[in-house]
């Protein structure tokens, strides 16, 4: 079988624009929008009738995340950086909503790179920002020089891809586990067609599963032993789905279930950990480019 | 239906920018819509709360000051009392060596008086005494005259003389 992993899905195709020509209405943009109305409903929602005493779990919950953001930004950065909480906020929410979006089977704009480069090239406005209005313009220029003027092209190369790296290793980590998956799905589709073309290829066979399945698990009962019911359970199971697929209803069964386990790693893990890691940078770089 | 897709590693400008845009508007919507509130929130808390300890430290010193002074005015009670006290013993002092004087005069008055009675009394006796004895020799030296005058009678004199002391 082919397996195809491709970028977004260009829903329409917009040409004669001024400036940029043609303009591409893809799927990330419109998961884009969709994650910032989640986002923003569940703000709303977060916040609406807040009160000051007995507060509700929901409010709770809205404080604690508040707290949390604040505790990182001023952890990281410290009290003074206190006006980049928005930002910071802004960027690991949706980040992690972008990430565990793709759980629901749908696009996930962090698996286009132009949405973490973006991300990266506003922190990096800031973080040059920074370096520029603490040292100067001229001492900005300068620091291209340090150890020693042969540097200056490696030093020019190594500002340019902060952004870069940052947005590459969030979009790469996205991407593996959007590669994997695709992988694991494959794989087991073709896993379940070599199973079930077997089992399936007559009905005696099916039968026979599904019936020594019971009896191996009602022996395994009586005798209390667990191997018995376990492996008479997927023997049943697997004859169970063969009778169903030889009566008409084709569907690659493994991929069932299964495909949430390594999802946990690559989708819930991978997803929330490349939102923090993302933001400790954006805070680490800025406040180095305004300690220097 | 055949979809069209973007290679993996797309770069797209458009979509770069949308992005960018993208940002700002959910930084927008997230700061109004939750940091803003929850942050109003919390202050609305910690103004509450600050203004429920500035409450207590005005309490806390209004008792202060109730305190003191009750402790002040007890103090100058017991001031007071002591006062009195020292006041009413000296009083008492003064009172009782007036009147131990006044004892001693009055004894020492009447032991007078009493000594002037007896000697008067004692000087009175004397006289009676006195005349007395000079009655009797008087009478005595009647009867001896008598006697020497009538003998016949001096049985009967004596007599007489035994009779006038017994009475």
């Amino acid at each position: 079988m082919d397996i195809s992993i491709n970028g977004a899905q260009v829903l329409a195709r917009i040409s004669g624009v001024p400036i940029f020509g043609t303009v591409d209405i893809t799927m990330t943009l419109i998961m884009s929008w969709v994650v910032m109305i989640i986002i923003t409903g569940v703000c709303i929602w977060l916040t609406s009738n807040l009160k000051v005493t007995d507060i509700s779990r929901k409010q709770a919950v809205a404080e604690m995340g508040y707290e949390f953001i604040v505790n990182f930004v001023r952890g990281n950065m410290g009290a003074e950086f206190d006006h980049y909480i928005p930002l910071v906020c802004t960027i690991f929410i949706t980040s992690i909503v972008s990430n565990l979006i793709s759980l629901l089977g749908v696009w996930s704009p962090t698996a286009d790179l132009m949405t973490e480069l973006a991300w990266a090239l506003v922190v990096f406005v800031l973080i040059t920002y920074h370096k520029i209005k603490s040292s100067g313009i001229g001492g900005y220029l300068k620091g291209f020089l340090d150890p020693i003027f042969v540097m200056a092209p490696i030093n020019v190369m190594s500002e340019c891809f902060t952004p870069v790296s940052m947005a590459c290793r969030h979009f790469g980590n996205i991407l593996s586990g959007t590669v994997i998956s695709a992988l694991i799905y494959a794989a087991l589709t073709a896993a379940n067609n070599a199973l079930f073309g077997a089992l399936a290829s007559s009905m005696v066979v099916a039968v026979i599963f599904a019936v020594v399945g019971v009896v191996l698990f009602l022996v395994g009962k009586k005798l209390s032993k667990g191997l018995f019911k376990v492996l008479g359970i997927i023997l049943a199971i697997l004859g169970v789905l063969a009778i169903i697929t030889i009566l008409g209803a084709d569907y690659p069964w493994l991929t069932i279930g299964i495909p949430a386990i390594p999802s946990l790693y690559f989708d819930w893990f991978g997803g929330c950990i490349q939102a923090f890691i993302f933001c400790t940078l954006t805070t680490l770089f800025i406040k180095q480019a305004a300690g220097d | 239906m055949q979809f069209e897709y973007q290679s993996l590693v797309a770069i797209n400008p458009v979509t770069l920018i949308a992005q960018i845009c993208n940002l700002f508007i959910q930084l927008f919507l997230v700061k109004k819509f939750f940091l803003d509130k929850i942050k109003a929130i919390l202050d609305q808390r910690r103004a509450a709360a600050d203004l429920e300890i500035t409450d207590a430290q005005a309490a806390k010193a209004e008792a202060m000051e109730i305190k003191a002074t009750y402790e002040k005015n007890m103090q100058e009670a017991k001031a007071q009392a002591n006062e009195i006290l020292d006041r009413a013993q000296k009083t008492a002092t003064v009172r009782g060596e007036e009147i131990i004087r006044q004892a001693n005069d009055e004894a020492a008055h009447i032991k007078q008086k009493a000594a002037a009675d007896i000697a008067q009394e004692k000087k009175k006796v004397l006289n009676d005494a006195k005349n007395e004895i000079s009655g009797i020799a008087m009478t005595i030296a009647e009867k001896v005259v008598e006697r020497q005058l009538e003998s016949s009678d001096h049985d009967k004199l004596i007599n007489q003389f035994i009779d006038k002391l017994g009475d």
